[in-house]
């Protein structure tokens, strides 16, 4: 009897990882095919981010990098969208993008293509937003933009000149900027933006990283030096503020049946552990 | 005569930029000019511009370790190896011929990026969910104190992660605000710090010659030679 | 909805279903999917370094700037690392980058990382603070920074034996709580990924002429690449 006991704790303790990931890879398509609705909490840190948006004055200038690559931007890009969405809303702000990852380009396109500003908000490019391109160097580049931007770079990421558009009449350098917002999947991009703008210039940052990146940039937020981290995860709390749903809300019932399944398996590996140990296991 | 060329001066150079920049951003030099600027201000300026197009000359360096390596296989015919080698590099040359030839931000470039690596780098991406759940389901067991300690923040982050749950649990936003106000951040700044003054004396230890990884591959003498 | 975008989803969503074959066994189409992920991901750094070079360097050089030809040059020196006799020579356009990068983040990283977050956890308040919760977690911070800070930075041996031992041991605990929410947090991460590959499978590509069909299709044939190739009649590996 016990030893057809310890058989199941084995078995349940070395269950193969083909059935782990197909029972997950079900779990992850039933919401998907049967949306359950499940209520979705906003957090501190999304409120803030969303308060110090909502502060801005008529007339604010924001820098934003596009600083993810196209493995983040399952992720970031649905944030990416929120954020844009509630800029524009927003009366008389000019946003000015940037990229320090060389995919930045590219996901700025995709982007705008699923916000379509002009049709949306009637704004344009050139007057309400921009973007300045790809930078190589990082930090190079941070530095290089914030110290002088027009010396840094004359074109806009298509090659025209920044010279024909009005939104960038009056930005020479970082203090041209009321705030820097820095989406990311690069630990370089989010703790270099500290270094090279926030404390050389003091411009207020606001960082949206992948979650398994939010415990390093925690003791940032944590001394005032980034007013509030969020992570793409959390794009759905972002859109339900904002009024504008997407992709982002969509995830929320997926991620709360995938997190309980997490759960059931490593209390299915503990009991067996503990259960094969009881009765004389290894 | 020969090692002062090969280490003494890039060294040197290294020490130069360095201070240039921190002088910079510590002190106002003059000459000043007619926009206010120092003479340093203005040389870190052109600096930084230099440094952006040596980045993007060494944006190269992956493709032309590939075809050194992969030319290599397909030269030699290597056994279920060449064919995948031959399409690797048929797949940059296509990327760079559009990407040159109609610009990065055409729509011929867009296509084939979206097609082909936005979605194969969300989904490599993505895939290592599955190992981690693996990983989880084998490493978070409680065997003695450390990993008793893993396993219940873990299960902890977890149920809070999983945006329901918070709604129907609430105990569970206090203990996870304390897991990432005081425990996480503690320790991340631990490490933060620790990883500041190791970041400082490496930068002083490459600036006065005493590190020189960055140096790269060393010649014949330099490998006979003495200590760094 | 236009030809070209059909068969951009069609390739992404193939390309998708292949590189997630290899959670459960390796297999050719994988291997096709992982090569052309590495060649895109290499001529698309040099597409945007070409492009950097033309819009920072070139039109620059063009526009009179002509001290952007030492620039250039050095550039180009940075390839002299793959001659055999010259390849020291490479050092010095990298001597310019690192130097770079040295003064630039050693400027900032002593206010960043070092002097802001002292004054934030030197900011932490102990007297005064009634509390009782607020008072244990503010004592518990303190004494986590301070007890990990020692563990990096006292390393031998004697540090961490004996009764100062119990320094090393707490700033563990700390750090298995840090890494643990850490791990936590990846599996969120990731999760977000895969179902945003998986939405875009079910909502973009499936809902397309033929993909109903299509999508099993792919997955027999991928299952059918697992085999071994001594029970598969082809292709036998050479």
């Amino acid at each position: 009897m016990s030893g057809q006991g310890k058989g199941i704790w084995d078995k349940l303790e070395n269950i193969p990882r083909e059935v782990l990931y197909g029972i997950l890879l079900v779990v992850f398509v039933i919401p998907m095919l049967f949306p359950l609705g499940l209520p979705v909490p906003i957090s501190a840190n999304v409120r803030k981010w969303y308060a110090t948006i909502d502060a801005l004055p008529p007339g604010s200038v924001v820098m934003m990098d596009f600083g993810y690559s196209g493995g983040g931007e399952p992720e970031l890009g649905p944030m990416a969208v929120a954020v844009y969405n509630h800029l524009f809303k927003k009366e008389g702000i000019k946003v000015i993008s940037m990229s320090t990852s060389i995919e930045g380009p590219q996901l700025w396109d995709k982007a705008i293509a699923e916000i379509r500003p002009e049709q949306s908000y009637g704004a344009q490019y050139g007057v309400d937003y921009i973007n300045i391109g790809y930078i190589a160097g990082t930090e190079t580049a941070m530095a290089a933009v914030g110290k002088d931007l027009r010396a840094t770079t004359s074109t806009d990421y298509k090659g025209n000149p920044l010279s024909q558009y009005p939104i960038m009449d009056g930005i020479v350098d970082a203090t041209s900027f009321d705030l820097l917002i820095v989406y990311t999947t690069g630990g370089d991009q989010s703790e270099g933006w500290v270094r090279q703008w926030y404390t050389v210039y003091g411009t207020p940052y606001l960082c949206s990283v992948l979650a398994m990146m939010i415990p390093t940039m925690l003791p940032y937020q944590n001394a005032g030096q980034i007013v509030a981290v969020t992570s793409g995860a959390m794009a759905g709390q972002m859109e339900l503020l904002v009024n504008v749903p997407a992709r982002g809300i969509k995830s929320a019932d997926v991620i709360t049946l995938t997190h309980l399944l997490c759960v059931v398996y490593v209390a299915i590996g503990n009991i067996a552990y503990f259960a094969k140990k009881a009765q004389g296991g290894k | 005569m020969s090692s002062t060329l090969k280490k003494t001066i890039p060294v040197a150079i290294v020490a130069v930029v360095a201070l240039l920049v921190m002088m910079d951003y510590f002190i106002v030099t003059p000459p000043v000019n007619e926009a206010g600027k120092s003479w340093t201000s203005t040389t870190v300026r052109d600096l930084q511009n230099w440094g952006i197009i040596l980045t993007a000359f060494s944006l190269g360096f992956g493709a032309v370790n590939l075809f050194y390596f992969h030319s290599k296989h397909i030269s030699r015919r290597t056994p279920d190896q060449w064919m995948f080698s031959l399409w690797l590099l048929i797949v940059i040359v296509i990327f760079t011929v559009v990407g040159v030839f109609y610009g990065p931000t055409s729509t011929s470039y867009s296509w084939i990026y979206n097609a082909s690596y936005f979605a194969l780098s969300a989904t490599v991406y993505s895939s290592l969910g599955f190992y981690m759940t693996s990983g989880l389901y084998r490493a978070l067991r409680f065997k003695n104190t450390e990993s008793g300690i893993f396993l219940v923040v873990g299960l902890i982050a977890l149920l809070r992660n999983a945006p329901a749950i918070a709604v129907y649990f609430p105990v569970l936003i206090p203990w996870e605000s304390f897991i990432s106000d005081v425990l996480t951040t503690s320790a991340q700044r631990g490490i933060m710090i620790g990883g500041a003054l190791g970041a400082i004396s490496l930068g002083i230890r490459t600036m006065t010659g005493r590190e020189t990884g960055f140096l790269g591959r060393l010649t014949e003498e330099e490998k006979g030679g003495g200590a760094p | 909805m236009e030809l070209n975008l059909v068969i951009q989803i069609w390739m992404a969503a193939i390309f998708t279903i292949w590189i997630y074959s290899i959670a459960f066994r390796d297999n050719d189409f994988f291997k096709f999917a992982e090569y052309t992920f590495v060649g895109a991901a290499a001529g698309h750094s040099l597409v945007y370094g070409i492009e950097n070079l033309r819009r920072y360097g070139w039109d620059n050089l063009m526009g009179g700037a002509y001290l952007y030809v030492v620039v250039f040059l050095l550039g180009i020196l940075l390839y002299s690392r793959y001659h055999p006799q010259y390849f020291w020579v490479s050092r010095y356009p990298l001597s310019v980058m690192v130097g770079l990068g040295i003064g630039l983040s050693m400027r900032a990283v002593v206010t960043a990382e070092f002097i802001a977050q002292i004054k934030s956890t030197a900011a932490v308040q102990i007297l005064g603070v009634t509390d009782p919760i607020k008072l244990v977690s503010n004592i518990i911070f303190i004494v986590l920074v301070v007890t990990t800070v020692y563990f990096f930075l006292f390393t031998f041996p004697k540090a961490h034996e004996g009764g100062l031992g119990i320094i090393p041991k707490i700033a563990r605990y700390g750090m298995m709580a840090a890494f643990s929410y850490s791990f936590a947090n990846t599996v969120l991460s990731r999760y977000n990924m895969i179902f945003g590959r998986l939405d875009y499978i079910y909502n973009q590509w499936l809902p397309l002429p033929g993909a109903i069909i299509a999508f099993p299709i792919v997955l027999i044939l991928l299952v059918y690449a697992m085999l071994p190739p001594e029970k598969r009649p082809w292709p036998k590996k050479a």
